[in-house]
């Protein structure tokens, strides 16, 4: 049974001008997926994962995750859901500055009045799997861009979500850094069988992902799912950013051979 | 980390951006608690300047506490605002909105216990250096210091129920609902928007409307502009704050060859975004700031009555006897004595008054004779006087009065006792308080005096002439006490009305002084309490609207610095920047203040006849150094974290 069930989505905007960010968009995804969803700039990627994270309103269509439409749910069922089902990842890294590396990571538990020695526990285990165990004293602006979106994803993890959800998880981040990121991503996804969406418009980040979501203009464009070898996948992502067009920055990361 | 240390976290490690606003509160409660610790001193439990003192207090605390309510319910909801970016994470973590409210409750009360706790032990460290101000402004013997639980539960009890109450309404004030909004955060909104041209045409006009209103107010209307002027102004300045700065900026930019011009493009056009961002916060301020100066220069100009005082009382003590007084000579000797055990110094002249109508104008007046006059002005080192048969010389109660009195001249006849005078001088000294001789009195020459032998029309000879005791004491603020026993029963005829029973008059303006001086000096001590703390709010709202755009200032001056700006234009423009947000409050604020002192004037002019101007100037002059104080502080610590990064 797939967990994320997509059920021909819409999400129009009214305003001055109407516009349809997603149009009639359905998909699946499985246990233990990695998705990357892929597409130029305003192609609707990011407003396709607040639909997915309950943090926007759906036009029409719906939306399910381990059988449950989050949509459906009240303010405080959905704040519980997003607690306890949901773990975030985002560009910016979206952590508290007052808080220390350790109290970022341990946060999602605190809401949850976990008690003390399990939060304890619980972060020695994910900063030892992170490798965040030196900094974790230290405070949000001390520490790298690398090490905070680690912190990052280890707020994601540290409660065992169901679903984690990542916006452009390495657009802030320079390319040693990217790639720590995201061999990290897939190794929670190989080792620990968490299941990933991940909106990027980089095509080395997709590279890593088992399948790909090509979508243009909020409609579904093509997928392609990953073979053996990382290099092959990462030219047939290529090939079909070429086909979608976009503008020439989405493609600045690409190097071709 | 538990919940509550969460919240807990949340404060301390925020401190800095709370500083000014904790400053004011811890402020605002010491205020408070010292005045508790007046009210509830055993001292003034008895009658006398110690009530005055406690009904004072009392609206005072009233004051601070409803002022206070709105100052931290405008900062809090300010506060939460600039945290929505914050807000919106641990949403989004999937934090409740029951989780929200609980931790900003957490942080409410942590912040309110700090606060108080502080506000409560600095308050009873400086009690006894408040408890000898008061000593000194009260000529107490003494109020010594003294421990009860009444001062702290009062407080303790009106700070906490304050802080419950804001953190319940500011609470109510966060959306959940709207994830990406609180995501988003507060600075997303720099658009500028359209500016209403009639909204910004009458933000001046109102202001102007008031101003003029306030400036032609004369003694009829006073009473009615009270009414009218303040709203007007208000609601002016509101107009002059959100819409007329947008429309003079505007107006700038659209003038090129001023707007393009080097540093001028950037700090023109960034304070055009801060003016409109931070136009309430701006309005709150000089609204706040007008009523600081205004209490206070109007609790200073009191000090200048005190000041007129002897100009208008030269006489030390007055003691008058009407018709059939058996107390008499029992009443001078009494006074005498009291002097002489006191071992004071004094002159004491007698004066016989006749009532007489002047057939010129109909009015009732009061003839004194020359040479007992002449006695009473040697005594006061004055010229002495010498009308010939047929002539008088007015006596003026006030320099008004003698001014008024050197134009006149006036041929009248005395219709009782058909005595003729003719008067064109003026005695050139004031002598006697006005309301102890009649407004129209005239010195005449003995033998003319003589001649007034027919009583007053309608009264018999013996109702219409009394005695006037003048005393000059040359130490004539020592004469407290001296006369108790008449003045208590001046004191209960007054309160009675009933004036049957003493035949005399009796004023010791020595003990009126002091108690004047006192009483508003007090006063004044109350007042500037109370303004200190409004202009630490308006000071803490300054200051958290700069800490709330620093990180954004600090981005965009690394900008500036990339595009290859100096140091030293950066300073410039930093500076154009800080000044408008400190001074212009500040200047429409004294702009107020002044209006509304010329319209005090007329008041005080009403009654009074005394000029408030160099109270005034001395007030505004000394607010004003306070706050280039302030500038230059904020700005040091402002330029330093700029440059930090």
């Amino acid at each position: 049974m797939p967990l994320v069930k997509i059920d021909d989505i819409t999400k129009v905007y009214e305003g001055k001008v109407t516009h349809r960010a997603v149009n009639q968009l359905g998909f699946e995804v499985e246990k233990g997926q990695f998705l990357a969803i892929m597409g130029p700039s305003g192609s609707g990627k990011t407003t396709l994962l607040n639909l997915i994270s309950t943090i926007d309103d759906l036009t029409s269509g719906s939306i399910q995750i381990d059988g449950i439409n989050p949509h459906e749910l009240d303010k405080n069922e959905l704040a519980l859901f997003r607690r306890r089902k949901l773990g975030f990842v985002f560009q910016d890294f979206n952590l508290l500055q007052m808080l220390t590396v350790e109290e970022n990571l341990v946060l999602p538990l605190t809401l949850d009045y976990i008690p003390l020695d399990q939060m304890t526990s619980r972060v020695l285990e994910i900063a030892d799997r992170l490798s965040l165990a030196p900094i974790l004293h230290k405070r949000p602006n001390e520490i790298s861009g690398g090490e905070a979106q680690r912190t990052a994803i280890g707020r994601a993890l540290i409660h065992k979500p169901d679903l984690i959800l990542a916006d452009e998880p390495t657009g802030n981040l320079d390319s040693k850094a990217s790639r720590e990121v995201l061999e990290l991503l897939s190794a929670i996804n190989r080792e620990e069988g968490a299941t990933i969406i991940m909106v990027t418009h980089d095509p080395i980040a997709a590279s890593y992902c088992n399948r790909v979501l090509f979508i243009k203009d909020g409609e579904f464009f093509n997928e392609i799912y990953s073979d053996d070898r990382r290099q092959t996948f990462y030219q047939r992502i290529l090939n079909v950013l070429s086909l979608l067009g976009g503008n020439v920055n989405d493609l600045s990361a690409a190097r071709l051979p | 980390m538990t919940f509550r240390q969460l919240a807990y976290r949340n404060v301390l490690r925020n401190f800095r951006s709370y500083a000014a606003f904790f400053l004011a509160s811890v402020v605002s409660v010491m205020v408070f608690f010292v005045y508790s610790m007046f009210i509830f001193h055993p001292l003034f439990e008895e009658e006398g300047l110690g009530t005055l003192a406690v009904r004072g207090m009392l609206i005072a605390e009233v004051v601070l506490y409803i002022f206070t309510l709105f100052f931290l319910f405008y900062s809090m909801s300010a506060f939460l605002q600039a945290r929505s970016k914050e807000f919106g994470v641990l949403v989004h973590l999937g934090m409740t909105k029951k989780q929200l409210s609980k931790m900003i409750f957490f942080e409410m009360m942590i912040l309110g216990s700090i606060s108080t706790a502080a506000g409560i032990a600095f308050g009873f460290t400086f009690s006894k250096f408040f408890f000898m101000i008061g000593r000194e402004i009260m000529e107490l013997e003494s109020l010594p210091l003294y421990l009860s639980w009444q001062p702290f539960v009062l407080t303790i009890g009106a700070f906490a129920s304050l802080f419950i109450i804001i953190s319940f309404i500011s609470v109510g004030f966060i959306r959940t609902k709207r994830v990406l909004n609180l995501l988003q955060g507060y600075w997303k909104a720099d658009e500028m928007g359209r500016n209403s041209i009639i909204l910004s045409v009458s933000g001046i006009g109102f202001l102007a409307v008031a101003y003029t209103l306030a400036a032609f107010v004369d003694d009829d209307s006073v009473y009615t502009m009270a009414f009218i002027i303040p709203p007007l102004a208000t609601i002016g300045t509101y107009l002059f704050f959100t819409h007329s700065i947008q429309a003079l900026l505007n107006l700038l930019k659209k003038k090129k060859t001023f707007f393009w011009d080097k540093t001028r493009l950037v700090s023109i056009a960034d304070s055009s975004v801060k003016l409109k961002d931070s136009a309430q916060m701006f309005f709150i301020v000089t609204i706040v700031s007008t009523i600081a100066f205004l209490t206070v220069g109007t609790l200073a100009s009191f000090t200048s009555y005190t000041g007129d005082f002897r100009e208008s009382n030269p006489l030390s003590l007055i003691y008058i006897s009407f018709e059939e007084n058996p107390q008499e000579d029992e009443h001078i000797n009494l006074l005498k004595n009291q002097l002489e055990q006191k071992g004071l110094a004094y002159g004491v002249a007698q004066l016989t008054v006749k009532r007489q109508t002047s057939a010129a104008s109909g009015n009732e007046v009061d003839i004194l004779q020359a040479s007992q006059f002449n006695r009473l002005a040697a005594m006061l080192g004055h010229e002495v006087v010498d009308p010939d048969s047929g002539e008088g010389i007015f006596i003026p109660y006030s320099q008004e009065s003698l001014a008024a009195l050197n134009e006149t001249v006036t041929d009248t006849v005395l219709s009782e006792s058909d005595v003729p005078l003719f008067i064109d001088d003026a005695y050139p000294h004031i002598m006697f308080p006005n309301h102890t001789l009649n407004a129209n009195s005239i010195i005449v020459n003995d033998q003319d005096f003589e001649a007034i032998d027919e009583p007053l029309t309608g009264y018999t000879g013996e109702q219409s002439s009394f005695t006037y005791y003048a005393f000059d004491v040359p130490d004539w603020t020592a004469t407290l006490g001296i006369g108790n026993s008449l003045s208590d029963r001046m004191a209960e005829a007054f309160e009675t009305g009933n004036f049957d029973e003493i035949a005399f008059y009796f004023e010791n303006p020595g003990e009126d002084y002091r108690w004047f001086k006192s009483s508003f000096a007090l006063m004044l001590f109350i007042g500037v309490m109370v303004a200190l703390v409004f202009l630490l709010a308006a000071g803490s709202f300054i200051y958290f609207k700069l800490y709330t755009g620093l990180e954004r200032d600090r981005k965009q001056y690394a900008l500036l610095v990339r595009l290859g700006m100096t140091e030293k234009e950066l300073l410039k423009i930093v500076n154009r920047q800080l000044v408008p947000q400190f001074f212009l409050p500040w200047t429409i604020a004294l702009l107020h203040s002044c209006f509304a002192f010329i319209s005090l004037q007329v008041v005080w002019d009403e009654f009074a006849e005394l000029s408030i101007l160099g109270e005034m100037a001395a007030v505004l002059a000394g607010f004003t150094l306070v706050q280039l104080l302030y500038f230059y502080l904020i700005r040091w610590r402002y330029i330093a974290h700029l440059q930090a990064s």
